[in-house]
């Protein structure tokens, strides 16, 4: 049997193929036909071709939902027909890390940790659609896909709820939420989120709705920066519109600076300025990976013994500015989105009116469109901040 | 793993053809480290691969991938550096007999009690299931194990192995070596006679701190092979050794906390189903 599965064939070469359908394999797999799968900003790091072990037609997408087709013979509470949100990293539930809630630190999920030890010292847990390194799984951009550990991996979705308000808790809500809640936001504090796509947008709703007094987003352009206002209640800066992205937060802040900083941004930050010019040029020669100037200026920009909360995907890094972060008492909080221990409170607020993030969804295509969709979401046309694929 | 200054060896003097060699760098090194990452990775998977599809055409493709495993995980063979060799691979077709022995080590801790972790070393399926990705193991009489590895050349390199101590025989052991650091859960096996690869391992148990339940040491200890099996065997032990012994460990830890072995077996892609590794 074969299904319709978008792949990634060479840097910015997707097209959507024939392949096999999953199987089940182990005892606790589940297969999942997709009813809906979004493109991530993080996919734009394999498909530009700036992070390795990508092979010529593995299946990508890692943010998805859908209803459950076959069951594996060791699950428990998950049936056919199910209707189901799936994070992307993978937990099995049993280790010491899983226990402990850090989810995408799993032990036992990536059958390719040997080829992650050499550069982390360690293996992450492993991931759909997501290059070998971080697991080899075929990813969510078709028709079927294997959930391994399905027990602990699919949270049903209430009834009430489209696909649109639930398939973001798949990754992007549970990022943004994840990145708040690093913050332990207090009464009065403000926090500023670099980046107003799918993450930065959710990390904003989620600071809002944990009780921060002023959330502030920064990106440049003006249909995000309206969304951030209009959706999440956000103050905006237009980092091309100042001369300076410190200065105008510290002239809002009273000059403290923001209590929170979250950079949802990552390697393929933008920036304007000399800065900009050194990590676009080395990024380009390959002499590093990361460009980081949504990083820099949130470390200028917090406060003394402020947080700097890390949602943005990064390379390795080779100018990290740590003089900094260290004079000023800054706690720096990161980590690949633990989606299992939020996701179903994410349904829940959902279920409850309390946040709504299907306006993410701006774009909807059948999965033969996909292509198109990348190419919209990596040029930011028309409006686009995530299209999603209904295979 | 630092870098010896006098450290050119096989697998530095290979790669000093292309952009990415590290050979002259510091121990930052210019080899960008995804770089680094993805040879690893192309290599583990090649590697792999090989070694499932047991023909020749798999050995070649053993070969290149472990080549670029080496290069990817250190940039250097620990194997010739051990052997205090540090010259071209031609030189090893004839070489005869080595007399010092490799050792592999690697330690994992797993969430369960040592007495739950024994039996995946002593039943032979479960043993099998831990080196299902490069080995067959049976048995054969009481603690006797035939092990089939399908070697990078096109062959199977098949030996018989004897457990000679577990905790059942321990009161027996006249303890050539005590030591209070082991415990009496302790497995050691040796090759018998005419294994092609003589070797022997132990796999030790000791508590891990608080509730984190045990860690498990892996140590395999092998005389490398003269002569007869030849340069290209000497690379694949290079590398070979230490990958499946990480990826063994792991596989055991994954088998023992959560009942299944990660895997990609049927894995859909464009090129088919199956990411063996
Ligand atoms: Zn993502
Ligand atoms: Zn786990």
């Amino acid at each position: 049997m074969s299904m319709r599965a978008l792949c990634w064939h060479d840097v910015n070469d997707l097209r959507v193929d024939d392949v096999p359908e999953p199987e089940l394999v182990n005892p606790r797999d589940i297969v999942l036909r997709v009813t809906m799968t979004t493109a991530c900003g993080s996919d734009l790091h394999f498909i530009d071709g700036y992070l390795p072990t990508m092979r010529e037609g593995d299946v990508i997408g890692h943010e998805f939902m859908g209803e459950v087709a076959k069951v594996g013979r060791k699950v428990e509470g998950v049936e056919e027909g199910d209707r189901v949100v799936v994070p992307s990293f993978i937990g099995c539930g049993s280790c010491g890390y899983c226990q402990g809630d850090l989810w995408s630190l799993c032990d036992n999920t990536n059958p390719n940790a040997a080829l992650q030890e050499p550069v982390l010292g360690d293996t992450t847990a492993g991931i759909y659609g997501y290059t070998h390194a971080f697991g080899g799984y075929a990813g969510s951009h078709a028709e079927y896909v294997r959930v391994p550990h399905a027990d602990e991996n699919c949270f049903h979705v209430p009834d009430e709820l489209d696909d649109e308000q639930a398939l973001f808790a798949s990754d992007a809500w549970a990022t943004g939420y994840m990145g708040a809640d690093f913050c332990d936001i207090e009464e009065g504090d403000t926090v500023a989120v670099w980046g107003c796509g799918g993450v930065g947008l959710m990390a904003q709703q989620s600071a809002a709705l944990m009780g921060a007094e002023r959330v502030i987003g920064i990106d440049r352009f003006p249909e995000r920066l309206r969304l951030a206002e209009r959706e999440a209640g956000s103050e905006t800066i237009d980092y091309t519109a100042v001369d300076s992205v410190v200065d105008a937060l510290k002239a809002v802040t009273g000059g403290r600076g923001p209590d929170a900083c979250i950079d949802a941004v990552g390697m393929e930050a933008h920036g304007t300025g000399p800065a900009h010019a050194y990590d676009r040029a080395k990024q380009q020669l390959k002499l590093h990976t990361d460009r980081g100037e949504a990083l820099r200026q949130a470390i200028v920009a917090c406060r003394k013994g402020g947080t700097l909360s890390i949602l943005g995907v990064y390379g390795l890094m080779d100018k990290f500015p740590l003089g900094i972060v260290m004079n000023k008492g800054l706690t720096v909080r990161t980590a690949q989105q633990h989606g299992q221990r939020y996701v179903p409170d994410l349904l829940e607020y959902a279920a409850e009116g309390e946040m709504d993030p299907s306006y993410l969804a701006t774009h909807e295509l059948s999965l033969e469109e996909s292509p198109r969709g990348y190419d919209l979401f990596k040029h930011k046309e028309d409006g686009c901040v995530r299209p999603v694929f209904v295979p | 793993m630092t870098t010896q200054p006098n450290d050119t060896s096989l697998a530095t003097a290979d790669e000093s053809a292309t952009p990415s060699s590290r050979s002259g760098s510091g121990p930052t090194g210019n080899v960008g480290r995804w770089d680094r990452l993805g040879s690893a990775a192309l290599g583990g998977i090649l590697l792999v691969r090989g070694l499932r599809k047991r023909s020749l055409g798999g050995a070649a493709m053993a070969l290149v991938g472990g080549a670029l495993v080496s290069r990817g995980a250190r940039g250097h063979s620990h194997l010739y550096r051990r052997l205090g060799m540090n010259t071209a691979g031609d030189e090893y077709r004839d070489a005869g007999p080595r007399t010092d022995p490799v050792t592999v080590e690697r330690s994992i801790t797993v969430g369960k009690p040592a007495d739950e972790l024994v039996p995946y070393w002593r039943n032979p399926e479960r043993l099998s299931q831990l080196v299902g990705h490069f080995a067959d193991v049976t048995t054969w009489g009481e603690d006797r194990y035939n092990w089939r590895v399908y070697g990078p050349f096109g062959q199977t390199i098949e030996w018989d192995a004897q457990l000679v101590s577990d905790r059942s025989d321990a009161e027996q052991s006249d303890g050539d070596q005590p030591d209070a650091t082991h415990s009496d859960d302790d497995l050691h096996w040796e090759t018998m006679e005419d294994a092609p690869i003589p070797h022997d391992g132990t796999v030790e148990f000791r508590p891990a701190p608080g509730d984190r339940g045990t860690e498990v040491t892996l140590r395999v200890q092998y005389d490398p092979p003269g002569g007869t099996l030849g340069t290209a065997v000497m690379r694949w032990l290079d590398v070979a050794p230490d990958v499946l012994v990480g990826t063994t460990l792991r596989r055991f830890k994954s088998l023992a906390e959560t009942g299944e072995i990660p895997t990609l077996e049927a894995n859909p892609s464009a090129r088919g189903a199956g990411d063996l590794i």
